[in-house]
């Protein structure tokens, strides 16, 4: 095993990223800023020196364009990366990512693959108020034929990201401003993947399973501290990918604690931690002990204010209070 | 051959459809794309063309009538082709309607094992009339234990009966034969072997009484857990008690002179602090008492760990917890007087680790605070025995055959009968009174 | 309303970016050979698209039809242009493009049949023509969002010459939309795109004059001028003749052929008619007949027909078999349709994903219980091994 060393969600991003692009000649990555600027976030910093301006193409602002642009190159073989500077501003450029990329295999057949990943920061960023704050996952995991990735450390940003880049099928890979200056270790000097599908124990506990995945991650494991001193032992599956979903994982650990809580950081109507608590109802039926209760982000637009946004968020306070109640502790 | 003609289908939502008017009569030759009729569909007055050439043979279907799309309306004669003939013939057969497609049963998805044909999680069977709640795990592993459902007192909302009911039915099952004293109205709610630190166990309840309207307030998981030892030991455990009375003057007067001293330091040690120690050195005096029942035998504990009963702010869920002081004996009044405040104070705000609250030998609970005179307390599993202090009181005193004022206190002692008898109990506190009274000798 | 040219020999208008060079003006007729595979190619087009319509009405083909009768000369034209390898893409009206391009008049009516050898496998239908080896990208069917796309194509094929360095021929990507997209803000964003980053992309619009039911007149600034919103971009623009099979291929064949000499995009205002409504449920009611027939009577098969008699190219009678022949190709497609079969259920779950996680049952989740993970096809390792 090599060298573990301690770097930022960026640069994890940024190394795969490079390391891809200097493997395969057919990558090149395309957005705002990306180029000149270094990165609206700093992610790709330094790779305009590296590759040139034909492989880190700074944009106009067009996501619509830019984001068919991208998938009719993909469509010819090439293997773009997109990246929206934030994931709210693809909304614009709806119809081509889940109109065009997700659909080309199907309609033409099985002739023309697209082999895209769109990236960019998800979820709420601090304060950003709320037309700057999707969390798109609510929406686009709706749609068969993309795959969606959404990682919550530095190591997993990395080996998710390759995975995502050297994957045939369009890949929505969702990071987020919170987390981009979190350090972690990153394993260097291996070719290190993630498969697709694979969730990663986080905790092991006895009493409850929280399933989770992305930043809230972060706020399961403060709930799962704290609820630790009043005698609950939460056992934490971060998901890493919604498409797939290794229900799995989450249905193995169930049987094994009977109780389930869902956190996810999209509203909860149609969402992926609704499509989440209906797998594990259905295929854990008969191993529950309560039904599977969710925490996600409050159903109203994203508030500006400090105290209010931390109040929108799944934070670790609505997970205790659930975990609470599903193990019947409340 | 002849051509036929049949009905279109003009728009998407179209079924059937009225020919207004024919623009030609038999005879008359069409090329393709000359429209030959008006049809009126659901949604307007449309042209019909025709798509080749030739002659119409034979129209089938006046102007004004309505029939459904598909259906042969005229006969085109190709060139060449006789048109009485064509005519007729009645054209082609039938128009090949388009095909149906095979009936597309998509397989079921693997993991269709499962029955899901309850949409609640939960099941409701009958019990005694009454309908009652399961949740599917606590059902299922009943079944599995061989418990009947109308056996269990759900702790789950509405009465719903969970694992952890069957859990402890379970249990309960397979208990040692000890004779409790099973007088509870609670049934099957009788845990064994109840680990120190409050475990997320619920004491049955449900009581209902009908004609008295009640707020129900929700208990927290604490008090849960309370109740359920403290049912647990009145119940399991023998109880008996001895009381004495401790003359506290010079406790006292100790006290406000090392407080005094101490001022500087900020430590103030109280009456409790003496008393815990007073304890931990009788106990290691009388190591009987520091001890447990362990079925077939007696556990003699090596370590004198004195918990401290810490009454919880009402307005917080209230509660009792009791904090421990490990190694009472050998520590100093200052050491137990700061460690006890502190562990008071964390009870109070973050709460008590599971490590606070555990290996308690012995525990000592003080109502002193309140003015209470005499009270007798419940033994705190596993301890053998619990001190139940009272005030130390001012009041009319025999000293030296004259009656003086002075500070007296009554505490008294619940202790196990199954591993101290009333002599051992007398003993102790005999001990407990030489300490309490003579107390320079709590500081060595 | 609009009314054809009398003088089809006109030259195009253009407009010219500052020290462009002149293009080439070639007027050189084709051989005999090449003229007669267009006349039949506009032929199959017209006859194709006839039996389409009938079908349609026959209930075999669902959904939506457009056909392209009346713009025969258009999709033949701008093809001959162009070389097999430069990608195109289309709208929604693309069986003339299919066929002109070289998909087989079979595949193309299985699949609006909605049959398993059809080119989609039936999974596409009327407006997703799609043909990897002919180089065709489809059939599109939200309005404007092949623009983008086709951008994407060029910008494609100019990274793997020009960055990969392949070796490839430089290829021009013809990208064609109706006056309708005109409108839509994708197509904008492509064109800002293209001339910013010299994408040897052309913009081909089918100015039929009308979307659907509104005139181009009532729904587009400039409709007289087309040539200006390209100019907005700094793009290249010229009025090509849709209507005379000739002067489209003269037209679009100087503009490819400077499009991949200098790699720079091009926007042509293709004035064309489009003889039917705009799909099968459109009684045209926003036009007249007399147009149409104005239009009708100098049909651009006809013309190529009455050009080819005169030069002595053709004769009545090969033009007659040529009918005959190609009367019979559809026939025979059309049978060949109906004989086959409709995909088969578990289709419905194949092409979702290239690769899918495990057998893919039309939902994410994988088969869990004790199903290994689908190993993608690149090595993959997790390397903490924690996974449940």
């Amino acid at each position: 095993m090599s060298a573990l060393r301690e770097i930022e969600f960026r640069d994890a991003l940024r190394e795969a990223m490079t390391e891809e692009m200097r493997r395969d000649q057919r990558v090149f990555l395309l957005g705002e800023e990306v180029a000149q600027y270094n990165g609206a976030y700093k992610v790709s910093k330094g790779m305009l020196d590296e590759f040139g301006p034909r492989r880190i193409i700074d944009t106009p602002i067009s996501e619509s364009g830019f984001a068919g642009l991208a998938i009719g190159a993909a469509m010819q073989g090439l293997r773009p990366i997109v990246e929206f500077m934030s994931w709210s501003f693809s909304l614009v450029a709806a119809d081509p990512i889940l109109n065009n990329a997700p659909k080309m295999l199907y309609m033409s057949g099985g002739q023309f693959g697209c082999p895209i990943v769109f990236r960019g920061n998800d979820g709420a960023g601090g304060q950003l108020g709320s037309t700057h704050s999707w969390c798109v996952e609510g929406m686009y995991s709706n749609v068969p034929g993309l795959k969606m990735a959404i990682p919550a450390t530095p190591d997993d940003a990395k080996a998710l990201l390759k995975t995502a880049i050297r994957d045939d099928d369009p890949v929505f890979f969702l990071e987020s401003e919170r987390m981009l200056g979190m350090k972690g270790h990153v394993p260097e000097g291996e070719e290190i993947l993630v498969p697709f599908g694979q969730a990663r124990l986080r905790r092991a506990g006895a009493d409850c399973t929280i399933a989770t995945w992305g930043r809230p991650v972060h706020f399961a494991l403060e709930a799962a501290e704290a609820l630790a001193k009043e005698g609950i032992d939460c056992e934490v599956i971060d998901l890493r990918t919604i498409r797939p979903l290794d229900i799995g994982s989450v249905v193995r650990s169930v049987k094994k604690t009977s109780t389930c809580v869902v956190v996810d950081q999209s509203w909860s109507f149609g969402s992926p931690g609704s499509e989440l608590a209906a797998q594990v109802h259905k295929h854990c039926f008969d191993d529950l002990d309560n039904f599977v209760h969710r925490v996600h982000t409050a159903d109203v637009p994203a508030p500006y204010a400090y105290n209010l946004e931390q109040e929108y968020l799944p934070n670790a306070r609505k997970i205790c209070e659930a975990v609470r109640a599903a193990t019947y502790n409340a | 051959m002849p051509i036929s003609v049949t009905m279109p289908r003009l728009s998407d939502t179209m079924e059937a459809g009225t020919i207004v008017r024919w623009n030609v009569k038999e005879g008359d030759e069409v090329t393709s794309g000359q429209v030959v009729a008006d049809i009126e569909t659901d949604k307007a007055t449309m042209e019909m063309p025709v798509f080749d050439d030739g002659r119409i043979a034979r129209l089938l279907v006046p102007a004004g009538q309505s029939v459904k799309v598909g259906t042969q309306i005229a006969v085109i004669a190709e060139e060449g082709e006789d048109l009485s003939a064509a005519a007729s013939g009645g054209g082609a057969a039938a128009p090949k309607a388009a095909p149906v497609a095979k009936a597309a049963v998509i397989a079921a998805s693997p993991a269709a094992a499962h029955a899901a044909s309850a949409s609640e999680e939960d099941e409701t069977v009958t019990v005694g009339g009454a309908r009652v709640r399961v949740s599917p795990v606590a059902r299922r592993m009943a079944e599995e234990a061989g418990i009947p459902l109308s056996s269990l007192k759900g702790s789950g909302p509405g009465g719903r009966i969970i694992k952890r009911d069957v859990q402890t039915a379970m249990e309960n099952a397979s208990s040692r034969p000890q004779a409790p004293v099973a007088q509870a109205a609670a049934p099957a709610a009788q845990a064994l072997a109840v680990p120190v630190a409050p475990a997320a166990a619920r004491v049955s309840g449900g009581l209902v009484m009908a004609g008295l309207e009640s707020e129900r307030v929700a208990v927290s998981g604490m008090r849960q857990t309370i109740a359920r030892r403290l049912v647990e030991s009145k119940t399991t455990i023998p109880h008996y008690q001895v009381s004495m009375r401790f003359e506290l003057d010079r406790l006292v007067a100790m006290r406000e002179q090392l407080n005094g001293e101490l001022a500087e330091t900020g430590i103030k040690l109280s009456v409790n602090d003496f008393i815990v120690r007073g304890c931990a050195l009788a106990m290691a005096r009388h190591p009987y008492v520091n001890s447990s029942w362990a079925g077939d035998a007696i556990a003699m504990h090596k370590q004198v760990n004195v918990g401290v009963a810490v009454a919880l702010d009402e307005s917080k869920g209230g509660g009792l917890v009791v904090a421990v002081i490990r190694d009472a004996d050998r520590k100093s009044l200052r050491a137990i007087s700061a460690e006890a405040k502190a562990l008071g104070e964390k009870a109070r705000t973050r709460g008590l680790s599971p490590d606070d609250m555990a290996d308690s030998t012995f525990t000592v609970s003080n109502l002193g605070m309140f003015g209470v005179e005499h009270f007798t307390a419940i033994i705190n599993p596993p301890n053998s025995a619990i001190l139940a202090c009272g005030a130390a009181i001012k009041q009319p005193v025999v000293r030296n055959d004259e009656l003086t004022i002075g500070y007296e206190m009554t505490a008294t002692l619940s202790s196990d009968h199954r591993v101290i008898d009333g002599a051992m109990a007398a003993r102790w506190l005999k001990e407990l009174k030489g300490l309490l009274e003579n107390p320079a000798t709590l500081l060595v | 309303m609009s009314t054809p040219s009398t003088d089809t020999r006109r030259l195009f208008d253009v407009h010219r970016g500052e020290g462009a060079p002149k293009l080439a003006s070639d007027r050189t007729p084709p051989p005999a050979s090449t003229l007669k595979k267009w006349l039949r190619d506009m032929m199959l087009i017209r006859e194709f698209e006839v039996r389409c319509m009938q079908a349609y009405q026959d209930k075999k083909i669902g959904g939506f039809c457009h056909v392209y009768i009346g713009q025969e000369a258009v999709a033949v034209g701008c093809v001959a242009a162009t070389k097999p390898e430069d990608p195109l893409v289309t709208a929604y009206r693309d069986h003339g493009h299919a066929l002109a391009r070289g998909m087989t008049a079979r595949a193309c009516m299985a699949e609006m049949f909605g049959r398993i050898d059809g080119c989609a496998k039936g999974k596409g239908g009327s407006m997703h023509m799609f043909d990897k080896p002919n180089n065709m990208f489809g059939g599109h069917g939200i309005v404007g969002a092949q623009t983008p796309l086709g951008l994407g194509l060029a910008f494609a094929t100019k990274y793997e010459d020009e960055v990969m360095q392949n070796g490839r021929n430089k290829r021009v990507t013809l990208c064609f939309l109706g006056d309708g997209a005109l409108n839509q803000g994708a197509l904008h964003e492509a064109m800002n795109l293209a001339g910013l980053m010299d994408i040897p992309v052309v913009f081909v619009v089918e100015n039929n004059g009308y979307s659907m039911g509104t005139s181009i007149h009532r729904g587009t600034t400039m409709a007289h001028d087309l040539k200006s919103k390209a100019i907005g971009y700094g793009i290249d623009a010229a009025v090509v003749e849709g209507m005379d099979m000739l002067e489209c291929y003269w037209g679009m064949k100087q503009v490819v052929d400077d499009a991949r000499e200098r790699s720079r995009p091009w926007f042509i205002d293709l004035r064309c008619y489009r003889y039917k409504g705009h799909s099968m449920s459109d009684p045209r009611k926003y036009r007249t007949r007399d147009e149409e027939e104005a239009w009708e009577s100098d049909d651009p098969i006809g013309k190529l027909e009455r050009f080819m008699l005169e030069q002595g190219v053709v004769t009545e009678a090969e033009v007659k078999d040529m009918w005959k022949d190609v009367k019979a190709e559809v026939r025979d497609c059309v049978a060949f349709a109906d004989a086959s079969p409709v995909p088969e259920a578990g289709e419905l779950f194949t092409d979702v994903y290239m690769e899918p996680w495990g057998p893919y049952p039309g939902s994410s989740q994988p088969s869990f219980m004790g199903g290994a993970p689908n190993t993608p096809s690149f090595k993959a390792i997790d390397p903490k091994g924690d996974v449940l």
